[in-house]
This record gives structure tokens, sequence and C-alpha cells, in this order.
């Protein structure tokens, strides 16, 4: 309940902050549509070419993008923002002000911030994911969505973590925008079936940056593809990945703690 | 009682990357850090009771901040105990941070571009302060801080003093009982200074709050303070009255002549030291026992417009104190 009461006040105050520039926020709305756009026509173009892409047909790739903007939404609306806040606010030593909050910091850390309009891009992707269904005549069973909810979440989980971790890094580096950088050019790969990449780049893509369990995987439970996986895997590496990145966090602040001024 | 906050041989060494100035130093740097171990706060003890208000007073660098972020649990001391309430501060147990608070000066909280009572709301929700609570606690710092209609203007329109003012209330919400400023009044004109060293003070009657607070202005400590902890380089030089201070560390007065017209002084048998002539102002320092003598002979040799004897000025024992002089 408490946490509840907590995560909706920083809703509201990034709702007031962000209709307090109209013009700002039309302008990125804006920006999102011709992106998605953009995007579509790609993939379009590519497949005028060719019917399939490494056994991916066109509608099976829009569902694929679709998880992908679905998911990048989702960070860029409740989780990069707060992340990225904690890079600048232990530059600026104003990162005290959340250790000295009686609420759990890693809690306060990512759940401070919001983007609202990036909501726009979950609402565009989960439009191209049922575009992508519908031409496909895909049936979808109450069954299937569930598995495709549940490896969403671990998906959005695995993403998490990762930025997690990479934010973490602060507390020893202090500027690591470039590194959350590197981060986004893997995350970018996602935007199509890890399938098409050389199989070198598709092991780092499944296994160490697991983008492949980002939108790989969740568009293939959905579109009745062949998993690259097992299934089941992916729930399970976002929790890991979580338990992880938390203990790491948990590190980091010992650092800060026990080091800075 | 117990005392609220009990500090026992605290010691704060951390280590700090350290290069020489100028490109190849720097570049030299990249490759092998040489690295310096500060020894922020250097094993000091003291102890406040509730409802005091403490000044810290140093020189920059000498370990007032540290010794207030360890009391307030962001840093982990090297050495020693600390008791805050009955808590030790390190643990950030919530029920301890829901006690205190640590305002810094330099340091903002507020979102900068919404009007602060949105921020407060979020504060509201962080600290689970009950609407009743919270609005008695609004009224009053609304009232004591004269916050008016600053509340409802965007933080990035306020003035750095109005800021202030308002970073004051958002830090005091959750109604604390140890508060912890660091430099509140840094950066601010007198005007404002001396508006919000009034809200301590007033804060201080009306809540009965535990008050430690650093500050480089001698007008807040000696407006605020009955007590003040000198340390510098780590270490506690001073622990008392202000007063006391003064008494230790400036055992001179201070006479100051203005004469009629220009006359050649007199020997003053070595009994006191002349500070300044300027035009027909004559400032001298005698020590405490020989300053009758010498103001008489100062009378009875030269043509006196006026005269006065004080204590040197508190910056100047400070200055003093620092520079490891007097007893």
């Amino acid at each position: 309940m408490r946490i509840l009461r907590i995560v909706s006040a920083f809703l509201r105050a990034a709702i007031l902050k962000e209709t307090a520039y109209r013009a700002e926020l039309v302008g990125n709305l804006f920006r999102s549509v011709i992106g998605i756009a953009v995007a579509v026509g790609g993939l379009a173009v590519v497949f005028s070419h060719t019917s399939e892409l490494s056994g991916w047909r066109l509608e099976q790739a829009m569902v694929l993008l679709g998880v992908y903007y679905l998911v990048q939404g989702i960070v860029q609306t409740a989780l990069s923002p707060s992340l990225n806040e904690v890079v600048s606010e232990v530059r600026k030593g104003t990162f005290d002000y959340v250790l000295l909050k009686p609420v759990p910091s890693l809690l306060l850390s990512s759940t401070r911030r919001f983007v609202v309009w990036h909501v726009a891009d979950v609402m565009l992707g989960g439009a191209i994911i049922a575009i992508g269904l519908i031409r496909l005549e895909a049936q979808i069973t109450f069954g299937v969505a569930a598995v495709f909810v549940g490896v969403m979440v671990g998906g959005v989980a695995i993403v998490f973590s990762i930025w997690l971790a990479l934010t973490t890094l602060v507390f020893w580096f202090v500027r690591v925008e470039n590194i959350t950088m590197i981060f986004q050019l893997f995350f970018d790969t996602g935007r199509y079936p890890v399938e098409i990449y050389p199989f070198w780049l598709r092991q780092l893509l499944t296994f160490v940056f697991p983008v492949a369990f980002i939108t790989t995987v969740p568009a293939q439970t959905i579109t009745g593809r062949e998993p690259l996986v097992a299934i089941w895997l992916a729930p399970l590496i976002g929790v890991l990945a979580l338990l992880a990145a938390a203990r790491f966090w948990r590190i980091g602040l010992s650092r800060y703690t026990s080091a800075s001024s | 009682m117990p005392p609220d906050v009990s500090v026992r041989q605290l010691v704060k060494h951390y280590v700090v990357p350290e290069r020489a100035g100028g490109l190849r130093a720097s570049f030299r740097s990249v490759l092998r850090r040489k690295h310096r171990l500060v020894r922020a706060v250097d094993g000091i003890s003291f102890e406040v009771d509730r409802g005091e208000v403490v000044g810290f007073l140093g020189p920059n660098g000498a370990g007032k901040t540290t010794a207030l972020k360890v009391l307030s649990g962001l840093l982990h001391p090297t050495d020693g105990q600390v008791d805050v309430l009955g808590y030790t501060p390190w643990d950030r147990r919530a029920e301890y941070l829901s006690r205190i608070t640590l305002i810094m000066g330099q340091r903002q909280q507020l979102f900068w571009d919404l009007p602060a009572a949105d921020s407060f709301l979020v504060n509201k929700a962080v600290f689970g302060i009950n609407d009743a609570v919270y609005k008695r606690t609004v009224d009053l710092l609304t009232d004591l801080l004269d916050l008016g209609d600053l509340l409802t203007k965007p933080v990035r329109q306020l003035s750095l003093g109005e800021r202030m003012k308002v970073e004051l209330a958002a830090g005091l919400l959750h109604t604390p009982r140890v508060l912890f400023l660091d430099e509140p009044t840094i950066g601010l004109d007198v005007t404002m200074q001396q508006r919000i060293r009034e809200f301590v003070t007033a804060y201080n009657a009306e809540t009965g709050a535990t008050v430690l607070l650093t500050s480089h202005y001698m007008a807040d400590v000696k407006a605020l303070a009955r007590r003040v902890i000198v340390i510098d380089q780590g270490q506690l030089l001073y622990d008392g009255a202000l007063a006391g201070l003064v008494q230790r560390y400036a055992p001179h007065k201070t006479i100051t002549v203005h004469l009629e017209r220009e006359a050649d002084l007199p020997d003053l048998n070595g009994q006191a030291e002349l500070l300044s002539v300027d035009g027909l102002q004559v400032t001298v320092r005698a020590g405490k026992d020989d300053a009758p003598e010498v103001t008489g002979r100062l009378l009875t040799q030269l043509p006196i417009a006026d005269l006065s004897v004080e204590d040197p000025p508190l910056e100047e024992v400070i200055d003093q104190v620092f520079r490891g002089e007097g007893p």
C-alpha cells in the first residue's frame, strides 16, 4: 500500500511536469510516431525483396518489432528515467537525499521518474503486434497469451537488471553515460530476430547481452514459431538477473557509503 | 535522559585520487593513479542533549560535513561509535531516517520544474505522513518561514533565498527530532541569512528539536548556538560555550581610540601591541590583565575624543584557533 502511494505520488509529479511543457510533449509524441512508422516501412522494404528472412515472414517480423517497441516503451517510461536520475544525482551529490529517505534505496531509485509520453511507444508497439497477429490469422488461446505475458515480464526484468547493473557502476566511475549508450546499441539489435545475425553475434545476444530473450523469444511464442530456447528460461533468467543486479546495487551502495566524502 | 547524539572516537578516513596540475600529469594519472589518504575525521567525541543547538565550526575541509554525513547515516565510519536517538545511523533503519533530517545548503532535493507543494506531496508519501499531521506541519512551517505563495510557484522561478526556505520546509515535513544542517545559509544575502537564523531559533523553541549545524558564517553561530564545537583537520579543538571560546583563545582586548588631533603614541611598555593607525583612529591589543592599565595610560597621555574596549571579533578568534595559536 505504502509503495503504491509513493509510486503514485511520483507518477503524479511526472505527469504534472510534462503537461507543464506542452510543446515538448507534442513534439516527442510526433517523434515517436515517425520513428515507428519508419521502422515498419523499413521492414516492408526488406520484405518486398524476399518473403522470408531467416525463416521469419513479414507479419512475424512485425510482431517482433512491436515487442521491441513495447519493451522499449516500458523501459523508457518507467525504468530508464529513474536510473538516469541516479547517475546525475551521484555526480551532483543529491543522491544523498535518496539515502536519507526511510524507503529502500533501490525501490526509490527505480520508481522515482516517469517519462509519460513514452507510453505512446507502448501503445504503438501493442498496435503493431495486434496488426501482425491479425494478418497472420493467428489463433491466440488464453494459454499462449499467458505464456507470452510471462516471457515478456521476464524480458523486461532482464532489461531492467542490465540497466540497473550498468547504472550501479556509477558508484565506482561517476561518469557512466557511455556505458548505457553501449547497452542501447545492443538493445537496438532486438529490432530483428537474432537468427539473422552471424553465429558468434547470436551467441553474444543470447547469453551475454540476452537481447534474444527480450524480443525474439516473446515474438516466437506468440507467432507459433519454434522457440530458439526453452521458453521457461526467459522468466527464470529474468528473476536471476534481478537478484544479481540487486545484489550488485548493494555492493555499489556500500562502496558509496564507505568511500565517498 | 540519554543524550540525543553521542559520538565516541569517531574516525573517518577515505582514499582520494591525487594528481598534479598540468597536461602531462593528467595523462600520467590516467595510466597510473596515485592515491592519498584523507583523515576527514580523526577521533572526535562529543554528546548533544535533547533540544540543544550546537554549532560545528571549522575551516573548509575540517571534517564538518563528513561528520554530519556519518551522523545522518550516509557514510560508514572507519572507526568509532555513534548513537543518535538510540540508533546506529549507518544501519539506515527506516525508523531512524524518519526521525532525523539532513539539509544541505548547496544541494537541492526539490523538483526543479514543479512548485514545491508537489515535491512536498512526494515527501508526504515517502515518509508516510498522514493528512492531519501534514497539514499542521505545513501550516507551522509556512508561518515560521513566511512561505506565503512560494509553495505554488515552480522552484526554478524562486530566488536563491526563497529556494532555501522551501528546501528547509521540505526537509522538515516529517517533523524530525534531530536536525543536521550543513551550511544552511551559504550564498544567501545578509537579510535572508538573518531570516533563516530566526527560523532555526523559532523552530527549536517551538518543537524542542535538537540542532547540529555547520556554517562558515560567524553571525550564524553567534546568533544560534549557545555551544560550539570547533574541529580542524579532523580533530576536536574546542567544545563548550561560545563565550568560553573567546575567553580561552582570545585572552586579550582590543582598545580603539579616536584622537582629537594627531599625537605621538605613549610608550606602552610592551604591555600592548599596536594593531593599526588609520588617520586619527588607533587600535592596540593588550592582554586582559593589562587592559585597564593600558587604557588608563592612553586616556591620560593622549588627546582622546572616544575610546572603546572590546573582545576581538569572533572571526579573529576562530582564525587564531585554526592557525594553532593561543594557549
